[in-house]
């Protein structure tokens, strides 16, 4: 905290309910990506390497496997004196009864006593869904310097795509003259990433208003945000270039895998000086078979491969068999695929078996095939 | 929790690996690009509940030191364990001062003060895995005064020389504790593997020091088969002794095989190591690999077989790399053919060139060394 006087909430409360199967028990912050992640490691990595020691996480939808994961802050090497990742679901209080978080700004407000405790002067909002690597010392050096109460980052994305998104249209110094949340007609391609930076003190007060408001939805794009401006407070759009995926449907989550098969790809998880960390694991190295081929591929340790892979990434512990075929496929982990088995354009689901010779997915399907459930094979 | 204090020690002046262990210890030698040798003795002690733990370090510490650390990554409570790095002050600049009685005796307060009653004693540069609650079970219900625990083999000719054997009577009493000169091929190698009453180490060890300051512990136990009831076990499954360069080569490579592999590694009984946190690796459309055995953090588009490929190497397109331990962060240029080598951290070969050696007599190239 000392660092930088700046403190990191990360919403992780939403299901992510695009996903289907994968999140059925766990939030989707917790869901597996690359090979051995799961997609709250970027944000709690880049929080880590950005100086940022105090990280709340809130938490709601399904929380078991999410709470215990980053309660072990010394995983991103958050657990110096006076640092740490607190997991922060809704509770009952002495002055309110237990309550769900009613939107994105209400996790926070529920939350003011937490991070009044550390008197922070500004604090950093994130979200738990998104894949990027982001310094974000450098964002509140931006912030101080535009003399800002509030910066939010944007990505440009395609003029056509910009209807999808939260969309800032500012004045030729960056600072933010209008938002419009998903605009039929844009007039700007800078869309939210959904991470701001607040002096705490004014979010604070906003926050207090807001929780009386009973018209609110208690959100920051829709809520916050437009108050803000209607304030005239000054708020600065900092602009990010590189990797950011929010991985909402199954075809995204198969799709964002898929990048890290380009060896140019932006997000560069080999970055030695900008590393993503993760749970660590007691599994052997990736055991490669004799009749084994493996072609364009992202593969990590407890992987046993005596089949074929080409241009697919198998997780931690993925098994497959020999004479099987893994085309264009995720396997997350611990997935097995048996003998002589063949999965193309299909994302297997953590634990899943594919039974011997079976067949899963094919090379012209329209969507990629979420394999949630055992696939039996031949007796 | 057990009852017993853990004592990591070290390989004896009477063992040198070329090249690699002019860079650091054998405890800190790379095995199956992940591990450290060291790792095999600690998890097997922690799995077996052995919390408190000595680590004596006698040569060039610093790789080990780093990869030990505060020891976190073994498993062991913060509060009620320890794994404690003792490094022994030896004066003199010979080597043959630089016995494992001498490293007790310099730090011999530490054994003095310690709680446990039993002591459990396995060297750092043999990999191995045994619960050692269940030998303490078995030293306390034998009654003996000694434990020592030993692999029956049948290569004594041409392996394990300058390892320990013990020689046993049919009720598995230890008569004597040699050396291996290599002139029978069935022998009962020590594993340099002790369990005994707290009290008697500090007996033997002080015993030692009287007679002579080139004793060892071995030496002394076997001065005293006589008057002590000194027991052998017989260890099962997979056994190394790292005491040269092809006894590295082939334990590495040994685990190729799935039921050697099997024979050491089970999934309950996890081998713990420092992480690196590495990325996965990344196959590209030239790589052709088989019968290996990958870390993370590669880049691999040449040609794989028969080989340990340790973190974030590159092998380049065209390269070939067969029957290799490539140890981490090593780079294999393009065109590259490489075959029967350590190559050890950091090299680089990148000219195109053949380095090829005779499987029998495996070729080291050094640490950070551009070919």
């Amino acid at each position: 905290m000392k660092q930088n006087n700046m403190l990191a909430m990360i919403l992780a409360g939403g299901r992510g309910s695009r996903l289907h199967e994968l999140t059925n028990k766990v939030a989707k912050p917790a869901v597996s990506y690359g090979g051995k992640y799961r997609i709250i490691d970027f944000p709690l990595s880049n929080c880590a390497n950005s100086g940022i020691d105090v990280v709340g996480v809130l938490t709601q939808y399904e929380s078991i496997l999410l709470n215990s994961y980053v309660a072990a802050g010394g995983r991103w090497g958050l657990d110096a004196r006076d640092s740490g990742v607190f997991v922060l679901p809704p509770r009952e209080k002495a002055d309110s009864d237990l309550d769900v978080y009613r939107g994105t700004a209400d996790a926070i407000s529920q939350n003011i006593d937490f991070i009044d405790k550390y008197d922070p002067e500004h604090v950093l909002i994130l979200s738990g869904d998104h894949i990027y690597k982001m310094d974000y010392s450098k964002m509140l050096a931006y912030h101080n310097s535009c003399k800002a109460d509030a910066t939010i980052a944007v990505i440009e994305v395609p003029m056509r795509e910009a209807s999808r998104f939260g969309i800032m249209n500012t004045d030729e110094e960056g600072r933010i003259v209008e938002f419009e949340e998903k605009p039929a007609q844009p007039k700007s391609n800078l869309a939210s990433m959904g991470i701001y930076i607040f002096n705490w003190k004014l979010l604070r007060k906003m926050l207090l208003a807001d929780m009386k408001d009973s018209d609110s939805n208690h959100d920051f794009g829709k809520d916050i945000i437009p108050s803000l401006l209607n304030d005239d407070k000054r708020l600065y759009a900092y602009k990010y270039k590189g990797y950011w995926k929010d991985v909402g449907t199954i075809d995204s989550l198969w799709e964002a895998n898929m990048d890290l098969l380009d060896s140019d790809n932006a997000l560069d998880l080999g970055d030695s000086q900008w590393k993503i960390y993760t749970e660590d694991t007691t599994t052997l190295p990736h055991i490669i078979g004799p009749d084994a081929v493996i072609k364009n591929a992202y593969i990590t340790q407890g992987c046993m491969i005596d089949g074929e892979v080409r241009n697919s990434v198998l997780f931690t512990g993925a098994k497959v068999g020999a004479g099987a075929k893994i085309i264009d496929s995720v396997l997350m982990p611990d997935a097995v695929v048996e003998e002589g088995a063949v999965v193309t354009r299909a994302l297997v689901a953590d634990r899943i078996r594919i039974g011997k010779d079976a067949i899963v997915g094919s090379a012209d399907s329209e969507n990629i095939e979420l394999v949630a459930k055992r696939v039996k094979g031949a007796e | 929790m057990s009852s017993a204090l853990g004592i990591v020690s070290f390989s004896g002046s009477h063992i040198y690996v070329e090249g690699l262990q002019d860079y650091r210890s054998i405890g800190a030698f790379s095995f199956l690009g992940r591990y450290r040798a060291i790792d095999f003795p600690i998890s097997n002690m922690t799995n077996s509940g052995i919390d408190r733990i000595q680590v004596y370090i006698n040569q060039m510490p610093r790789s080990l030191v780093e990869h030990l650390g505060t020891g976190r990554h073994y498993n062991i409570n913060s509060k009620r364990g320890r794994l404690h790095l003792l490094f022994p002050l030896f004066n003199g600049s010979n080597p043959i001062y630089e016995t494992d009685i001498a490293a007790y005796m310099n730090n011999l307060p530490c054994i003095e003060n310690a709680h446990d009653e039993y002591v459990v004693i396995a060297p750092n540069y043999m990999i191995f895995k045994q619960d050692f609650d269940e030998l303490l079970q078995k030293h306390i219900d034998s009654g003996a005064d000694i434990t020592l625990l030993y692999h029956t083999v049948d290569n004594a000719r041409e392996a394990y020389l300058n390892c320990d054997m013990l020689t046993l009577n049919r009720q598995k009493g230890v008569l004597s504790i040699d050396k291996n000169r290599g002139n029978a091929k069935n022998r009962n190698i020590f594993m340099d593997t002790y369990v005994m009453k707290r009290e008697l180490f500090i007996e033997l060890i002080q015993k030692a020091a009287k007679l002579s300051s080139m004793y060892t512990l071995p030496q002394i136990i076997n001065a005293t088969c006589e008057d002590l009831d000194i027991r052998g076990v017989a260890h099962r499954g997979f056994f190394a002794a790292i005491t040269d360069l092809k006894s590295y080569y082939d334990s590495n490579l040994s685990m190729i095989d799935a039921k050697t592999r099997e024979s050491l590694f089970d999934e309950d009984w996890p081998i713990y190591t420092r992480t690196n946190d590495s990325c996965p690796s990344h196959y590209f459309d030239t790589a052709s690999i088989n019968t290996s055995i990958v870390s993370n953090g590669c880049l691999i588009k040449g040609a794989v077989e028969n080989s340990i490929v340790g973190r974030g190497c590159t092998i380049e397109n065209g390269a070939v790399v067969k029957n290799c331990v490539v140890l981490h962060g090593s780079h294999i240029g393009e065109n590259v053919h490489i075959e029967n080598q350590i190559i050890d951290t950091f090299a680089k070969v990148i000219h195109g060139q053949e380095i090829i050696g005779a499987p029998e007599h495996p070729g080291y190239i050094r640490k950070d060394d551009l070919l």
